[in-house]
């Protein structure tokens, strides 16, 4: 049974991608749910953490995901966002 | 310390000083009230791990926790003030289980009219004393309280060819009273991002949004100035604006965060003074600015503060203890809890949740 997990994790993985996304704007930790709740909102995002001291928001998300989905969530709770990581 | 109760008397340590001499104080007037929160942390999932600090009121010459009591099923717990505000804080978590996540707060708070004497300010003022060490640190400027770029254009616009210090803050205190308006669609007390108040040219705020504008421009003038975040207590007498209570004495005061400011004048000390109350004022008796209730109000609030509430402490941009998942904490007015690394809302006590009640003792 474990390793059955073990590959459906590691296929799962071979389809997710890690951005990060500098965020500008957030100023309390509210802030940082607010991002959090809106990007958890799209089809695909499987995790996201989002930090005030880095404002820095790292979210894992199938590849299918669009980039611009990413940043206009991030616009619609009311800050702006800027991809510095994009890794497979 | 685990899963005990603990009470603490009247000998908790003091958190933050006045200095201001207690003979200063004209026509003081005492009052009591037993302040209760009680808090059952919620959140999504059934199973959760929490953290929660909530801010403890300072002891002074103008306020005093009489005692102090709590009790839950809390794993572990401590009262610290490990910041660079000495801001009081009782620290409660919880392990990962499905049981509910408790804590009941008792205190018994006394208060007493606080009131510095204009004429004795304005003495003080002329003879231009240096300033204490540790008082400099309140002219530092913090993420939401810069003292350059606009800020300190308007300042330096406001306090042209005014040498006297007291003059100074009173042309502040006239400029920021007269051109911030209470805006009620604002979350909680706001913010307090002076900053982006002056950048943005919109001055509707709430407490923390107004008393930050009137502390950054002070600070930007020379002149040591913070933040007082508290809770009001119950009913005041000059106005049912600023604070109500039932017939008995008693108020649901969940939702009643204010946020006040001090400023520093040497040979005197802490002076109080609450520009945000002018516009709260305005705004819930439909008054304006020149009204007479309006005047008598902001004559008032340069120089004393009526005590239907309590202070916690002048904590701006600063990290609690132990150290949370975010930080640094813009303001600790609220309580602040992280659930499995979350950040539960401390805006609405019903989400969160948390109610705080006050009841005077006569």
């Amino acid at each position: 049974m474990r390793y059955i997990f073990l590959i459906l994790a590691l296929f799962s993985l071979s389809f997710a991608k890690v951005m990060v996304i500098h965020v500008e704007g957030m100023t309390c930790p509210l802030c940082t749910m607010a991002v959090k709740k809106s990007l958890k909102k799209i089809d695909g995002v499987s995790k996201v953490k989002v930090r005030l001291n880095t404002k820095k928001a790292t979210v894992i998300i199938d590849k299918k995901v669009d980039k611009k989905a990413l940043l206009n969530a991030i616009k619609d709770a009311g800050y702006r966002g800027k991809i510095i990581s994009d890794k497979d | 310390m685990k899963r005990r109760e603990f009470l603490v008397g009247s000998a908790l340590t003091i958190g933050a000083i006045t200095i201001v001499p207690s003979e200063l104080f004209a026509g003081e007037t005492s009052r009591k009230f037993k302040v209760i929160y009680d808090f059952d942390l919620k959140y999504d999932t059934k199973s959760f791990e929490a953290k929660l600090w909530n801010p403890l009121p300072f002891n002074s010459d103008y306020q005093k926790v009489r005692f102090l009591k709590f009790s839950g099923n809390y794993d572990d717990y401590n009262i610290n003030s490990n910041n660079p505000y000495d801001a009081r804080v009782l620290y409660t978590s919880w392990s990962k289980s499905d049981k509910k996540k408790t804590l009941h707060v008792e205190m018994e708070i006394e208060t007493k009219t606080r009131e510095v004497s204009l004429k004795l300010i304005k003495k003080a003022s002329k003879q231009n004393l240096p300033l204490p060490k540790d008082v400099e640190f309140y002219l530092k400027p913090t993420e939401h309280i810069p003292t350059d770029g606009k800020i300190k254009e308007i300042a330096d616009k406001l306090t042209k060819n005014i040498d006297d210090t007291f003059q100074k803050v009173q042309a502040i205190y006239d400029w920021v009273t007269e051109t911030t308006f209470r805006d009620p669609k604002v979350i909680g007390c706001g913010v307090g991002n002076a900053g982006k108040m002056v950048e943005s040219g919109y001055f509707g705020g709430k407490c923390t949004d107004i008393s930050s504008l009137f502390v950054a421009l002070l600070r930007a003038a020379g002149i040591p100035s913070r933040e007082v975040f508290g809770i009001r207590l119950g009913l005041s007498h000059f106005s049912k604006a600023l604070g109500k209570a039932d017939k008995n004495g008693f108020a649901n005061i969940s939702t009643w965060q204010h946020c006040r400011a001090e400023y520093y004048i040497a040979g005197i000390g802490w002076i109080p003074s609450d520009p945000a109350d002018i516009t709260k004022l305005e705004l819930v008796e439909k008054l304006k600015y020149d009204d007479k209730k309006v005047k008598e109000l902001r004559a008032r609030y340069i120089h004393s503060w009526e005590m239907n509430w309590v202070g916690f402490n002048h904590a701006r941009d600063f990290i609690l203890s132990p150290k949370p998942e975010q930080f640094p904490l813009n303001m600790l007015g609220y309580p602040y809890a992280e659930v499995d690394g979350d950040v539960l809302n401390y805006y609405s006590p019903r989400a969160f949740s948390y109610k705080i009640t006050s009841q005077e003792v006569k």
